[in-house]
């Protein structure tokens, strides 16, 4: 799977997960740039990512993020 | 994590006057399918249906007391009704564990409650987070 594959997936995600069809995210979009990606979408969004593509992130991985781009790469590396 | 896939918990709940009396006079909804025996007959029930939400007072009491830890917060809950239930009725109560997301400390099941005549009244899902 390309990178911009997850992309468009992880996109599909947080519109799904945040109820927002206005939702575009890139490789540097960060929390700060989402309404309503806080704490507890945050929860959420990882439970739906990982459900999307089987996967199963750690805390440790999930904590070092710090834009969608560096999550997609964490994705790349497991599916 | 206290818990694994397919994990089962199973307790049983009756809605008796106590816990009827005690929904509607909070919640005021006094809907005659609840409140009056004539008006739920007439609609081809057996009796007053019990208010669907008192099921998810149940499932709170269930998250809050009978699983095997106390340090757990609700995310989100879905529930569907599925078959009306009476006073008195007992309903029997299963979840079982379907996800767990160690990375962010969440749980999710699959509950449903089974009323007195064996059919699904209820089912969802829900998930919780260990704080």
């Amino acid at each position: 799977m390309e990178k911009i594959d997850i992309l468009k997936k992880v996109n599909q995600v947080f519109i799904d997960t945040l109820d927002n069809e206005d939702i575009v995210l890139s490789y540097e979009t960060t929390a700060n740039d989402v309404e309503d990606w806080d704490s507890l979408n945050h929860i959420q969004l990882v439970v739906a990512i990982e459900k999307q593509f089987k996967i199963r992130f750690t805390s440790h991985e999930i904590q070092s993020w710090k834009n969608v781009g560096e999550m997609i790469d964490c994705i790349l590396t497991k599916v | 994590m206290s818990f694994a896939i397919g994990d089962k918990f199973e307790t049983t709940f009756i809605i008796n006057k106590a816990v009827y009396n005690g929904f509607v006079n909070i919640f005021n909804d006094n809907n005659p399918l609840h409140t009056d025996e004539s008006f739920a007959l007439s609609h081809s029930f057996k009796g007053k249906v019990m208010h669907g939400n008192i099921l998810n007072g149940f499932l709170s009491y269930f998250i809050g007391e009978c699983l095997p830890v106390k340090n757990v917060i609700i995310h989100s809950q879905e529930i569907q009704y599925k078959n009306p239930v009476y006073l008195d009725d007992e309903l029997v109560f299963e979840a079982v564990v379907t996800g767990i997301f160690e990375s962010v400390a969440a749980i999710e099941f699959k509950f449903n409650f089974k009323n007195a005549d064996n059919f699904i009244a209820a089912k969802g899902k829900f998930q919780i987070g260990l704080i």
